[in-house]
């Protein structure tokens, strides 16, 4: 008996019906308008993707307070990165006990991004970014140095902005 | 009134068709974006907000060019309205492909019976009771006579109505017989069975406004179940209401029932080798359906097409008529087309939102509501109409 009319009053269809409907409301009356939007879909393009605080991004190199590179060459990450994407030259310089890069390359083409070199460094000198647009139109782009006035290790990559193969013509 | 002659009849009678073609081309397209959106919000996304920029046409022309200058292009972003035009442009323009070893002729007539039928039907459902708006002097051949809100209202209406909507199983079911394909054949056998099916819980449902209003005419219908009751339509037709809703919904083949489309069984039901504007004529036709049952359901149960819901015109016209302005007048205090159309499109929303709360049922179990609790429900409630019908005669 209570099946039955549990079959002819049908209660979840307008539970649900009440679900989707203030869903529809919800949406309906704040899209577009609210800084913190009710639906869960993002507009990617033209509202900045929202990352999470452990997405990896692209290598950056840090440099300390008083704009020293807090790098010493102690050559971990390039021992540890499973595609050896990393190569560093060490050098000296004046009034400084460690040692300091004088050539950091990264080759973002074979890079898989997971964030073994950032664990191995012991002196918090690297970071991944949270960059991820990083589509290029030529190869060269893809090879980041500490030279490099638009694209280097330091700050993020101008995608789309700047390539090397404009800057040699 | 001067009383027409044939041939002023017939031009008015042509007229009036062009409106009702009009209408249907201006409801198909926005009923398409609106499922579109609202399907999207009920599911708290956001719907289409962008024609994708292909690499051929204007808007992706557009597009490439304004991301080149490094902007978005809000001209084909503004919330996806240009999907308005996009959806039938894609239809107009896509290539119509014939089966080798289709039949030829059922195939191309198929569209057409399913698309006429449900098209044929708005010929008896009236917009406005009387004089929809009077032609001017100036107009050759049929100057100062008044157009009529219905093509014909005549006194069989809502038999007319229900004959001609069935006559579209028939474009169904031989579209999956001329497809020479199993797909469509399974596709179109279950549509059949399913419409064939509902039509019975239908027309009973549809039996007892007949019942108390006592006449088959679209607008008598209609003002039986307004100004007929001492109140609001739906109250004593609560039942026959959802009934007629549910088996609306399984003879448009919408979800909850869309048996003939299920796509994870039968790839796209009858239509699937149909492409092109043949596809199109389908996909018109089932829109067009969803408007007629609409507009059905709101004549005969939500208080009269022309009328305010909830039985307001009685209750505001007092106070309207004293302190209006005099231009609205005409819209709020007298029956009126526009409230007919509100009806409609609420009634649009709600199959949006059955559509996008209710999985699809299987197909025993579509077919065990019909016959075993729709039918028996339905004979209840003619009974009640009965009963309401002897208690307050009209």
């Amino acid at each position: 008996m209570n099946k039955f009319l549990k079959t002819l009053i049908p209660f979840d269809i307008a539970k649900g019906l009440a679900i989707t409907g203030t869903h529809f409301a919800k949406v309906f009356l704040t899209a577009n308008r609210r800084k913190v939007p009710l639906h869960v879909v993002s507009e990617y393009p033209e509202v900045p993707a929202k990352l999470q605080p452990r997405f990896r991004g692209r290598l950056t190199m840090l440099k300390d307070d008083a704009g020293e590179i807090k790098c010493v060459c102690c050559m971990a990450c390039v021992k540890i990165c499973p595609t050896q994407v990393i190569s560093i030259e060490a050098g000296k310089k004046e009034g400084r006990k460690t040692k300091v890069p004088t050539r950091y390359d990264f080759e973002m083409e074979r890079c898989i991004f997971c964030e073994l070199c950032v664990e191995s460094c012991g002196f918090d000198s690297i970071i991944l970014n949270h960059q991820f647009e990083l589509a290029v139109y030529n190869r060269e782009d893809m090879s980041l140095s500490m030279d490099g006035q638009f694209q280097n290790m330091f700050g993020i990559s101008p995608v789309a902005k700047f390539s090397v193969a404009d800057e040699e013509k | 009134m001067p009383t027409p002659t044939l041939t002023q009849s017939l031009v008015i009678a042509l007229l009036q068709a062009i409106l009702v073609v009009v209408f249907i081309f201006v409801v198909v397209p926005l009923t398409l974006y609106a499922e579109r959106k609202v399907l999207g919000y009920l599911q708290l996304r956001l719907g289409a907000t962008r024609v994708a920029g292909s690499l051929t046409g204007l808007t992706g022309f557009i597009n490439r060019n304004m991301w080149k200058l490094g902007k978005v292009p809000m001209l084909s972003y503004w919330r996806g309205i240009v999907m308005l035009v996009g959806d039938i442009l894609k239809m107009i323009l896509k290539e119509d492909i014939l089966p080798t070893k289709a039949d030829k002729f059922v195939f191309f007539i198929a569209p057409a019976i399913s698309f006429c039928a449900s098209v044929i039907v708005f010929a008896a459902i009236s917009f406005v009771p009387g004089t929809l708006f009077t032609l001017p002097a100036w107009v050759p051949i049929i100057g100062g006579l008044p157009v009529s809100g219905a093509i014909g209202d005549v006194n069989v209406g809502l038999l007319w109505i229900l004959g001609v909507a069935s006559v579209g199983v028939y474009g169904i079911v031989l579209a999956g017989w001329a497809s020479n394909s199993k797909y469509p054949l399974l596709g179109g056998l279950r549509s059949g069975a399913q419409i064939v099916s509902y039509e019975v819980p239908l027309t009973l449902s549809l039996l007892a406004p007949v019942v108390m209003s006592g006449s088959l005419q679209f607008g008598e219908i209609s003002r039986g179940m307004a100004v007929g009751l001492p109140f609001w339509g739906i109250v004593p037709q609560f039942l026959g209401f959802f009934i007629y809703l549910t088996c609306g919904f399984a003879e448009t083949n919408r979800l909850p029932f869309d048996m003939p489309e299920a796509e994870n069984e039968l790839v796209a039901g009858f239509h699937t080798e149909y492409s092109g504007m043949k596809f199109g004529f389908f996909y018109l036709a089932e829109y067009i359906n969803m408007v007629v049952v609409a507009a059905l359901a709101s004549a005969f149960f939500l208080g009269g097409p022309w009328l305010m819901p909830f039985g307001l015109h009685g209750l505001l016209n007092p106070f309207f008529s004293a302190h209006l302005p005099a231009l609205l007048v005409p819209f709020l205090c007298q029956p009126h087309a526009i409230f007919f159309v509100v009806k409609i499109i609420f009634l649009l929303f709600v199959y949006i939102w059955v559509r996008g709360t209710i999985p699809r049922y299987r197909y025993d179990q579509v077919m065990a509501i019909a016959w075993k609790y729709l039918i028996p429900l339905t004979l209840v409630n003619l009974l009640l109409a009965a009963a309401v019908r002897y208690c307050c005669a009209v």
